[in-house]
């Protein structure tokens, strides 16, 4: 349990850096102006319920950068400094190491992401706007649980490689491929199945499925699906928000885990 | 009871082979000195204790609790100075031992601890600006938090003067009169010779010697030197001795000197041998055989 131990730690050295603070900054400033020009933007009724469709796509470009910015020299720059031999001639065990650098700098992107909501709900609701508290909280709780997503894609980089290079290839590579690629890919894929008569209008379901299942996606299904009431999620179930939920669970697990198999079976000197 | 057991670990990378099968057993209460040239492999054994590096072959444990499996018990009563650390740049000194007194759940005094390895005055400084020998002062104040009833030091005294090696066996004694083992590595035998109470002398990967420094006296057949000035040197010479039974090593300190470690009894033919090469030999004295004469003998530094 001295994971607590390395996340105060680790808070102390990174709270302070200009890097960091640009980041968090950036999220911030993303999430108030969308809130700022929704109720000019959008059709009446403006409400913070139907507000959760309109920032998720803002989100879902915006929070992937910052998770793996803060996470990717996590781990990786105290191994190739020697700092991490300090961390781990301590008591603390490697998944101490982990949850601890995890904890510190997905907390810090969940304070920001709180604060920038609730300042986003404030700038939705007056003057003219209507609060819908439970689906706004269990919006708040997705987008903290996207950011801790990404922070820990961000981290489980940050695991599974020696070198900080590495690790910002490996980020960046993420990032260019879900954000900038895949819906380029998809459209692709349209292409050319229609050239070659597989399809008309639009990808077949299961390839649709296949282009669904980047965490940014879920993060929109789930939101459009059970939270904003303006839209909804159609198609066959393997499209539902209810699969969404998995992918989305899938996600926040899955690459550390794998991550941290590695880390814990490498030599680190 | 044995405080550090290591049962025939080894180490191999690709195909070089790092630790060849060492079984080595540390007791309690002692100053136990791990000796050997750079590259023997002594960081290497030092890692896997604190399970940096997984060992190829064999087990390892401190107190009882298996070092890779039980790695955080393990260290839980280990204070550390590891081999090819990083200070935290961006942290004092201070929050440096607050960190390692965080993480221990001890209740030490930061100022106290970094008053004891002398750098009180820099607690405030951040640590990215300490030299050499600050920052090893401070990894060692940050071992010596919580009391630890063993002590791991690799190479404590690198980038210290003569005066701060000194003021660190000092501080190793101080520990093991309190009750804790002390188990550090050198290659710098003065070291070792002042305060050990057992050595292991590591060669290659191999453990080629585990004893007192009386011990390893007694094994060298009195551990006799012999200090011999020729009137004329030339190599022909030192083969001609090392062929002389008896004869463990011979060096030549430089042009003038030839200095042979050997049994007693082979004190006389090793004269004997010189006179029949026809050299002259000026002078001659014997000496006790220090630790780095010993050494030199283990690892075949002088052949």
């Amino acid at each position: 349990m001295t994971w607590r131990a390395v996340a105060r730690h680790d808070r102390r050295q990174t709270r302070g850096v200009r890097s960091v603070r640009l980041l968090l900054g950036l999220l911030a400033f993303v999430i108030l102006a969308a809130a700022y020009v929704y109720p000019i933007d959008a059709d009446d009724p403006v409400t913070t319920a139907r507000f959760t469709g309109y920032v998720v796509g803002w989100l879902t470009t915006v929070v992937p950068v910052v998770g793996v910015m803060l996470g990717y020299d996590a781990v990786v720059s105290d191994r190739v400094s020697g700092a991490m031999r300090l961390t781990l001639s301590l008591p603390n065990g490697r998944r101490d190491l982990v949850l601890g650098k995890l904890a510190s700098r997905a907390g810090l992107l969940t304070a920001v992401t709180l604060v920038a909501l609730l300042g986003a709900g404030f700038l939705v609701v007056y003057p003219f706007g209507r609060l819908e508290l439970p689906r706004s909280l269990a919006f708040v709780a997705v987008t903290v649980l996207f950011a801790v997503l990404w922070t820990g894609i961000g981290v489980a980089v940050s695991m599974a490689v020696a070198t900080k290079q590495r690790a910002l290839t490996a980020g960046f590579g993420i990032l260019g491929l879900f954000i900038l690629l895949w819906g380029q890919l998809a459209d692709l894929v349209a292409i050319g199945l229609e050239a070659i008569g597989l399809a008309d209008g639009g990808l077949p379901g299961p390839v649709r499925f296949l282009f669904s299942l980047t965490p940014g996606t879920a993060f929109e299904r789930i939101t459009r699906g059970f939270l904003d009431p303006a839209s909804s999620v159609g198609g066959p179930w393997y499209l539902s928000e209810w699969v969404a939920l998995a992918v989305f669970a899938c996600w926040l697990v899955a690459p550390l885990g794998l991550a941290f198999r590695r880390f814990a079976g490498s030599d680190l000197a | 009871m044995a405080v550090i057991d290591a049962d025939d670990v080894s180490k191999r990378y690709g195909s070089v082979v790092a630790l060849d099968r060492v079984d080595l057993t540390v007791e309690s209460g002692e100053i136990f000195g791990f000796l050997g040239p750079n590259g023997a492999g002594k960081s290497t054994f030092i890692n896997t204790l604190l399970d940096f590096v997984k060992p190829s072959q064999g087990t390892l444990s401190v107190f009882g609790n298996d070092c890779q499996r039980q790695g955080v018990r393990a260290r839980s009563r280990i204070g550390v100075l590891p081999e090819g650390y990083a200070v935290f740049d961006r942290l004092t000194g201070r929050q440096h031992v607050e960190y390692a007194i965080d993480a221990k759940d001890a209740a030490d005094d930061p100022v106290t601890v970094l008053d004891r390895v002398g750098i009180r005055e820099a607690a405030d400084r951040k640590a990215g600006g300490y030299s050499k020998g600050m920052a090893q002062r401070l990894v060692l104040g940050m071992a010596l938090v919580g009391e630890p009833d063993l002590l791991i030091l690799d190479e404590p005294t690198t980038g210290l003067d003569p005066n701060g090696a000194a003021e660190i066996r000092e501080i190793l004694r101080e520990e093991r009169e309190r009750g804790a083992t002390v188990f550090f590595s050198s290659h710098i035998l003065e070291q070792v010779e002042a305060v050990c109470d057992r050595v292991a002398i590591l060669q290659d990967g191999e453990l080629v010697a585990v004893d007192t420094i009386a011990g390893l006296r007694e094994s060298l057949g009195g551990g006799t030197k012999l200090v011999i000035t020729p009137d004329e040197f030339d190599a022909g010479t030192l083969t001609a001795i090392r062929g002389v039974e008896g004869v463990e090593t011979a060096v030549a300190v430089d042009e003038t000197t030839i200095e042979v470690t050997c049994t007693n009894d082979a004190k006389m033919d090793v004269l004997v041998e010189l006179n029949e090469a026809g050299v002259d030999v000026v002078n001659f004295r014997t000496e006790e055989a220090s630790l780095e004469d010993m050494f030199v003998e283990y690892t075949g530094g002088g052949r």
